[in-house]
């Protein structure tokens, strides 16, 4: 089976794509599965905290990458072999689970946003990544809105979930994403709704009206959740907190990628 | 001495700097055509017969002649949207992607941030 690569997007900031994609990776990985995840992020990267990275751990980066000083390979950050502090972290513990993090270092976010992005390479790297580790899954953590790299991701995925809250400002937005990602073929494109007011308790009517209004699978509704807003993205929630409301929902999402053609 | 593996990475590499196609030009392509290019994405490049064997496997609406896809992949190639590698039967198709352009600010506020940038901050003591 050749891997598949799962974009994950938002039309618009703050619906909590990074903590999303990097629990739902782990999640994956712990099926037993090959699991990349990249920071395509470039301008603003974060994706990398979840799995404990910070600047003095951090090597090789997507941007040296792009700027032609490494090898996509050399990029590729273990989780399994460095799973850190964090008691949710440590479950991936020889787990096959690889990070391609994106530069926090002000120069070279600065430098990209200078001088552009090489979208050949960009994809080069992308497909090298999921030849080169062997991946089943390459998930890739993309900017809000919609800009060049995050339509070429969703041009090159197999699976495209898009994240919105029960908001009018992110429903209208999300409605623009769907329509491009149906002109670029997307073959499986799955929403979720994130952040959703436990107190209404009828996230199965959020669940089907937002499914009718976009004529896409509706994956999970997953509560706004103040535990999730005080682990302060300091470990994987899901794998810390197992029988927690959000990380339930949250798992239910699984399938979904696993079964996707 | 350059091998041909080097020569045509070269030729490759000038030709990309000469235009290339976005994803949004992308989406207006014929359905047939689109979905060659998003298959041609994923395996980086494919040769004439497995771009033929892909069009022969499409349903019989979508379907292109022979004339027709060659025409297209002409067409492309000339827009520099496919770089094309040898010659008829023995062509190798690669999409060409438009590199996105850097920040139309003026050069002296990149210089003048990444200077900034690179300096150990002392306001924050």
């Amino acid at each position: 089976m050749a891997g598949k690569i799962v974009s994950i997007h938002s039309f618009r900031g703050g619906t909590g794509k990074s903590n999303v994609t990097a629990n739902l990776a782990a999640q994956v990985a712990m099926t037993g599965m090959r699991v990349g995840v990249v920071d395509t992020d470039i301008q603003s990267p974060g994706i990398h905290v979840l799995f404990g990275l910070d600047e003095q751990k951090m090597g090789k980066t997507l941007n040296d990458y792009l700027h032609g000083k490494a090898a996509i390979r050399e990029v590729g950050f273990s989780v399994g072999e460095n799973t850190g502090e964090g008691e949710g972290r440590a479950q991936l513990a020889g787990r096959n689970i690889f990070l391609f993090p994106s530069s926090i270092r002000g120069a070279e976010i600065s430098q990209i946003l200078q001088e552009g992005i090489d979208f050949n390479r960009l994809n080069e790297g992308l497909q090298t990544a999921v030849a080169e580790f062997d991946l089943d899954y390459l998930f890739i953590d993309t900017h809000p809105g919609l800009n060049e790299e995050t339509l070429l991701s969703i041009a090159t995925s197999d699976v495209l979930l898009i994240i919105l809250r029960p908001d009018n400002q992110d429903l209208q937005g999300t409605a623009v994403t769907v329509d491009v990602a149906r002109s670029l073929d997307v073959p499986n494109l799955f929403l979720l709704v994130n952040k959703a007011l436990p107190k209404y308790n009828n996230f199965e009517v959020i669940k089907s009206d937002i499914g009718a209004k976009f004529d896409a699978a509706v994956t999970s509704v997953l509560p706004l959740s103040f535990d999730m807003a005080e682990n302060a993205s300091n470990d994987l929630f899901s794998l810390r907190f197992p029988d927690h409301e959000w990380s339930k929902a949250l798992k239910s999402i699984v399938p979904f990628i696993l079964n996707a053609k | 001495m350059p091998g041909l593996f080097d020569r045509l990475d070269k030729e490759i590499k000038e030709k990309q700097k000469e235009g290339g196609i976005t994803p949004l030009d992308l989406a207006k392509l014929p359905p047939s055509l689109r979905k060659i290019m998003r298959l041609m994405l994923r395996e980086m490049q494919m040769s004439y017969p497995r771009i033929c064997e892909v069009m022969d496997a499409m349903p019989e609406n979508d379907r292109l002649t022979r004339d027709e896809l060659d025409s297209a992949l002409s067409s492309l190639s000339e827009q520099f949207w496919l770089i094309r590698i040898g010659e008829k039967e023995k062509a190798i198709y690669k999409v060409n992607l438009r590199r996105k352009a850097g920040s139309a600010l003026m050069a002296g506020i990149w210089s003048s941030l990444n200077e900034k940038l690179k300096k150990p901050s002392t306001d924050s003591k």
